[in-house]
């Protein structure tokens, strides 16, 4: 009779189980966009992200997925153009009802899109890192999160370093766009409070092919250490190669863009002892958690890369860790809510971040590492 | 003073680039009154196929690269004008397209990766002024082909039949010269300079694939400075602009040092609409 029990009992869990296993499999996925720039001239930072999310994607789904459903992703790609990102957002949220969306890439793009998300209640991860994003004034603010470290906080950083090390006399070289610019008034604005002074400041065209006269006009300043605003790989090169030939001797700062392998097989030689900062460190001195992705992308066959593809790979950790904590439907408005509510959810990247209503940086400066190339590779500095 | 004279020599280096892109502007216009807008591009292949490559085989490569980007353009071209479409217009912004289109085929096959050489590790030191060699090469090729194009079209017969195929396309076609054969050669001259100055960059600074525009515009920008009919004035333009450039980068607040090379563009320009005849001498 017991075993007669037990033996329905089996039956009847394995029964339940499977049924249960169907209807976890048959579950509707949870529909996300993405609106990055893989075209144009930020592809550069949208590529990776896009692979990188892709892969965080596979790895989620692998697993079960989120509270057994899996994740399906929905592609546009913007061009790196304001306005065909604020039309991918009405686009992938009108035919595919994706409920978050992973971008846009670029700041323009960003505060485009803003009031699109704010008008269809849909939550955007921007892995943007123009200041003006997050600003608490746009009546957007609510519906829009960064992915990432922003321009001011890697300047501070690296401004804060040259002190610590007794670098005092500082030179700028930045490229004249939104980016180089708001970077080096910043870097101006609390020099002195970070006890350096700022000797010169030059500006290059994105696209210069040469740099040899501002490269001469920043060594008549005789500055200690150079901070290199540009996130264009040709024009830093340019820079590295030609202060070697003008005898620059200042120590070289960089910012995040130039964590780039073809940064270094670029600059070669002249470029040890450059120091680069960086969103945590995938390639070369991971965290544990980092490990943890470079395990990822390693088993898909390809060689882990630099910052961008932590942070695209956390945007969707942002997404699982949201999604998870919604008992019900997942709509616009309750991952947005969840999303505000995230508290040191499982980042690949170093770091821990609380968000709240009025802070929405879903990674900050506690993921920054200074990195310093030797022999080849961006090394973490102690 | 010794500060001038040291921007100013960076800048003729690196005028000397510029001049070397004008090369094809001069050269095409001459031909067939025309703009071909893929010069930029035609550096940018050259330099991807060269680095790719690698070592003088590379250099070929590149070359090679850019004479079939350029051949591609003279196919339009060709295409174009059996269709009974000669506006020169129209071919320029046909080279738009090719020029898009070969920035997009180096971002799909190479994505966003930039393209350098290692460079010399030596530097001269020219009475004071601490210069790469590579500075005085760039300078070096760009005269040398300034040089041969100047006496293959005002010393040559083959030149002659270039300016009479722009002038007078039907009379040159009527007085015996192959006049669509001249001008594809021109497209194919135009696109082995255009992917000389890609190489030349790649060694001295490096590029990625968001140059053809910029490259173009300063090759063009070049071109018409002096006027456009004389390679002679092109490499000239490219030296003014190179001085130009450097000198406001070392003495102009960082806020306008960019805009004084434009400026000086539209100031020459400007002069030339009042001053015709004394500085676009040589009208057809």
């Amino acid at each position: 009779m017991k075993a007669r029990r037990y033996l329905a009992r089996t039956v009847l869990g394995w029964a339940a189980g499977v049924l249960l296993g169907l209807g976890a499999q048959a579950a509707e996925p949870i529909r996300i966009g993405v609106v990055l720039s893989t075209s144009g001239p930020a592809a550069s930072f949208g590529i990776p992200e896009r692979d990188a999310l892709v892969l965080a994607t596979e790895h989620v789904n692998a697993g079960g997925g989120v509270n057994g459903r899996r994740i399906e992703l929905f592609h546009y790609d913007d061009k790196t153009n304001p306005t065909e990102a604020a039309r991918g957002v009405t686009q992938l949220v009108a035919s595919h009802k994706v409920v978050a969306i992973v971008g846009p890439g670029t700041g323009g793009g960003a505060l485009a899109a803003g009031p699109v998300a704010e008008r269809l209640k849909v939550p955007l991860l921007a892995p943007a890192a123009t200041i003006g994003v997050t600003d608490r004034k746009h009546s957007f603010f609510p519906w829009i999160f960064r992915v990432g470290v922003d321009d001011s906080k890697v300047v501070h950083g690296i401004l804060a370093d040259m002190a610590r090390h007794g670098l005092k006399r500082v030179g700028i070289f930045h490229q004249e766009d939104a980016y180089g610019k708001a970077g080096a008034d910043y870097a101006r604005s609390v020099a002195a409070d970070l006890g350096v002074e700022i000797v010169e400041v030059v500006s290059v065209p994105y696209n210069a092919i040469d740099v040899g006269a501002q490269a001469t006009r920043l060594r008549n300043a005789r500055p200690d250490a150079v901070l290199l605003q540009v996130a264009s790989t040709p024009l830093a090169t340019a820079y590295v190669k030609t202060a070697e030939q003008i005898g620059l001797k200042a120590v070289t700062y960089a910012g995040a863009a130039m964590v780039q392998k073809t940064f270094v097989d670029s600059v070669g030689k002249a470029g040890e002892g450059i120091r680069v900062t960086s969103i945590g460190n995938l390639a070369h001195d991971p965290s544990p958690s980092e490990a943890k992705f470079a395990e990822v992308v390693k088993k898909a066959g390809r060689t882990p890369g630099g910052w961008m593809e932590l942070i695209g790979a956390d945007a969707i950790m942002a997404i699982v860790a949201a999604a998870g904590k919604i008992p019900g439907e997942p709509t616009g408005p309750a991952m947005r809510d969840a999303i505000e509510s995230l508290c040191g959810f499982a980042q690949y990247t170093r770091g821990k971040t609380c968000l709240s209503s009025d802070y929405h940086e879903v990674l900050n400066e506690s993921s920054l590492v200074i990195t310093e190339i030797r022999d080849g590779e961006f090394r973490t500095r102690k | 003073m010794f500060q001038l004279l040291e921007y100013g020599v960076r800048g003729l280096l690196s005028g000397a680039v510029y001049g070397l892109l004008a090369l094809p502007m001069s050269l095409l216009f001459l031909t067939t009154g025309t703009i071909d807008f893929a010069v930029g591009a035609y550096a940018l292949i050259a330099a991807a196929v060269a680095v790719t490559v690698g070592g003088v085989a590379g250099f070929a490569a590149g070359i090679g690269a850019a004479l079939l980007a350029a051949a591609l353009m003279a196919l339009v071209f060709v295409l174009l004008k059996r269709r009974g479409n000669e506006d020169s217009i129209t071919v320029a912004l046909a080279s738009f397209g090719l020029a898009v289109g070969i920035a997009s085929l180096v971002l799909w096959r190479w994505s966003t990766q930039a393209f350098v050489l290692p460079s010399f590790a030596t530097f001269w030191d020219v009475g004071g002024i601490r210069i790469s060699p590579q500075g005085f090469i760039n300078l070096g090729i760009a005269l040398a082909m300034v040089g041969l194009l100047y006496v293959v079209l005002y010393r040559t017969d083959l030149g002659r039949m270039m300016r009479a195929a722009a002038v007078n396309p039907r009379g040159a076609e009527l007085a015996g010269i192959p006049v669509t054969r001249v001008q594809c050669g021109a497209f194919l001259a135009g696109g082995a300079v255009a992917g000389l100055a890609g190489l030349l960059i790649v060694c001295s600074s490096g590029l990625d694939y968001t140059i053809p525009l910029p490259l173009t515009l300063a090759g063009f920008g070049a071109a018409i400075i002096f006027g456009i009919r004389s390679p002679l004035r092109g490499f000239a333009g490219g030296a003014a602009m190179g001085i130009v450039e450097a000198v406001s980068a070392g003495y102009a607040s960082s806020v306008v040092a960019s805009l004084v090379p434009s400026l000086f563009v539209l100031a020459v320009l400007s002069a030339q609409f009042f001053f015709q005849s004394r500085f676009s001498g040589d009208r057809p």
